[in-house]
């Protein structure tokens, strides 16, 4: 106890700096003693994983979901949307289970309203966001329902596959993962993911408005004319609430529609990205 | 006994950690989105109240306060509770995997939880004997749990509510929360009525 007369500060610093120590040495000792070894599978799926941590499986992680694969609580092996087939292939095999197929999904812009098939409604100069410009009477856009080109869905994608072309954002499918963020991002609910063979054949609009309006707000808008339901030959589009819907399950993708569409509504597009646009541009200039 | 009785009920229901002395309202805000991780981490935060009262009580009885060297408790304590978190937390992985699924990654979230702090220094200021400290300590977990289940009720039922827009998420959860905390205001005068 005599070292306790010593001065006030001292002790301080002695109690303080000697009650660090020893809960230091304890938990040494502790965690020496009460080592638990890592599922060495679960590492295993980890470095199979990619690792974006992109959250397009529904884990809150590339980490959290090979622990659920490895604990056996989650058996599909085909949740990976940014590795795709190669991912749950690795994955089984390292599980030892059967490969599902993964249909690798894609996001798509549904609108083709770029600066010179629209107009604007009023001059916007708030924040540059869509959602808020999409607070103010729905955006200047003179479709309501079309793209407001400010670009929430770019902020919140991690792999640069969005662009603005002319107003309108676009998904360069090339480096898409489908991990879901822009679909949620959109406020006009524009984007939506889609198996990447449905790229084929699509109404790129979204518009609900009957021909005449939809005609003076967009020039490419689809204004339910029938022309391709009647053209079809497997019967595959309808028309529900003024705008065609094409039966992806009943499509074979002759591209009869997209030769009869008046308005140029309906996409023939394949792979879309910034390479392809940037060699029409060469092929143009 | 009496006494005890009067601890307990001061505390989880006048005295309520969460809801009057407005401590640990991280973890009430986070985890009371269902009711499992509401009883998971309530049940965590009872137990190591209860097993860090029984080490800080006589920590500072026994060495701090005959060395009149009280006012580093704060400094003293945080690294004890730290500390025997995570000894806890290594142990019970190892010794009981079942209890360390059940309430083993809430525990992380503990070691410098305010509420587990707070209690400690209350019970020194109050200058509880043993006996007194760990039932306040274990009663102020109860009233953690009170506070959390019924808090897991009210924003259950607001899932399905129509909220404006601006409001929702975090401001019309802490909205909620204050209604809540006010609702507790009406207890006061309990133990009188109880025990007078």
């Amino acid at each position: 106890m005599v070292i306790f007369l010593l001065n006030p500060v001292l002790n301080a610093a002695l109690i303080g700096g000697g009650t660090a120590l020893l809960m230091g040495a304890i938990i040494l000792v502790v965690f020496h003693y009460f080592s638990v070894e890592k599922d060495p599978l679960q590492e295993e799926l980890e470095g199979v994983l990619p690792g974006v941590n992109c959250g397009g499986c529904g884990y809150s992680g590339c980490s959290a979901y090979a622990s659920a694969l490895a604990d056996k609580s989650e058996e599909d092996t085909t949740l990976c949307t940014a590795g795709g087939q190669d991912t749950a292939t690795a994955i089984a095999e390292a599980l030892g289970v059967e490969a599902g197929t993964v249909v690798p999904l894609v996001a798509n812009v549904f609108c083709q309203g770029t600066c010179e098939h629209t107009h604007e409604r009023y001059d916007y100069t708030g924040t540059q966001h869509c959602a808020s410009a999409n607070g103010l009477f729905s955006g200047p856009n003179s479709c309501t329902y079309g793209c407001l080109g400010f670009g929430d869905c770019i902020a919140v994608c991690e792999f640069h596959a969005i662009y603005i072309e002319d107003g309108v954002a676009k998904v360069n499918h090339n480096l898409c993962t489908a991990c879901g963020k822009c679909v949620k991002a959109c406020p006009k609910q524009l984007i939506q993911l889609i198996p990447k063979h449905e790229l084929a054949t699509n109404v790129t609009c979204s518009n609900h408005w009957p021909a005449r309006v939809a005609r003076s707000a967009c020039k490419v808008a689809c204004i339910a004319c029938s022309r391709c339901v009647r053209t079809c030959p497997v019967n595959a589009i309808k028309i529900e609430d003024n705008l065609a819907v094409i039966d992806q399950y009943a499509c074979i993708h002759c591209g009869e529609c997209v030769e009869v569409c008046p308005t140029k509504a309906i996409h023939r597009g394949l792979l879309d990205g910034p390479c392809a646009v940037d060699e029409e541009k060469k092929a143009a200039g | 006994m009496k006494e005890m009785l009067i601890i307990l009920f001061s505390v989880v229901l006048i005295d309520n950690l969460v809801l009057s002395r407005f401590l640990g309202v991280c973890s009430f805000i986070g985890l009371t989105k269902d009711l499992k991780n509401a009883m998971g981490m309530s049940v965590a935060v009872i137990f190591v109240m209860m097993v860090a009262t029984g080490i800080t009580y006589p920590i500072y009885w026994s060495i701090l306060e005959p060395i009149n060297l009280g006012y580093l408790q704060t400094v003293i304590f945080i690294l004890v509770i730290a500390a025997v978190v995570q000894v806890l937390e290594a142990i019970i992985r190892k010794a009981f995997p079942p209890l360390y699924k059940a309430m083993g990654i809430f525990l992380p979230l503990i070691t410098t939880n305010c509420a587990i702090l707070g209690v400690m220094l209350i019970n020194i200021q109050e200058i509880y004997n043993f006996g007194s400290a760990m039932m306040s300590s274990f009663g102020a977990g109860i009233g953690y749990m009170l506070a959390m289940f019924l808090f897991t009720g009210v924003r259950s039922k607001m899932e399905n509510a129509d909220i404006p827009e601006f409001m929702k998420g975090l401001p019309i959860t802490l909205m909620a929360a204050a209604i809540v905390s006010v609702s507790f205001m009406g207890f006061k005068g309990v133990i009188e009525n109880l025990f007078g």
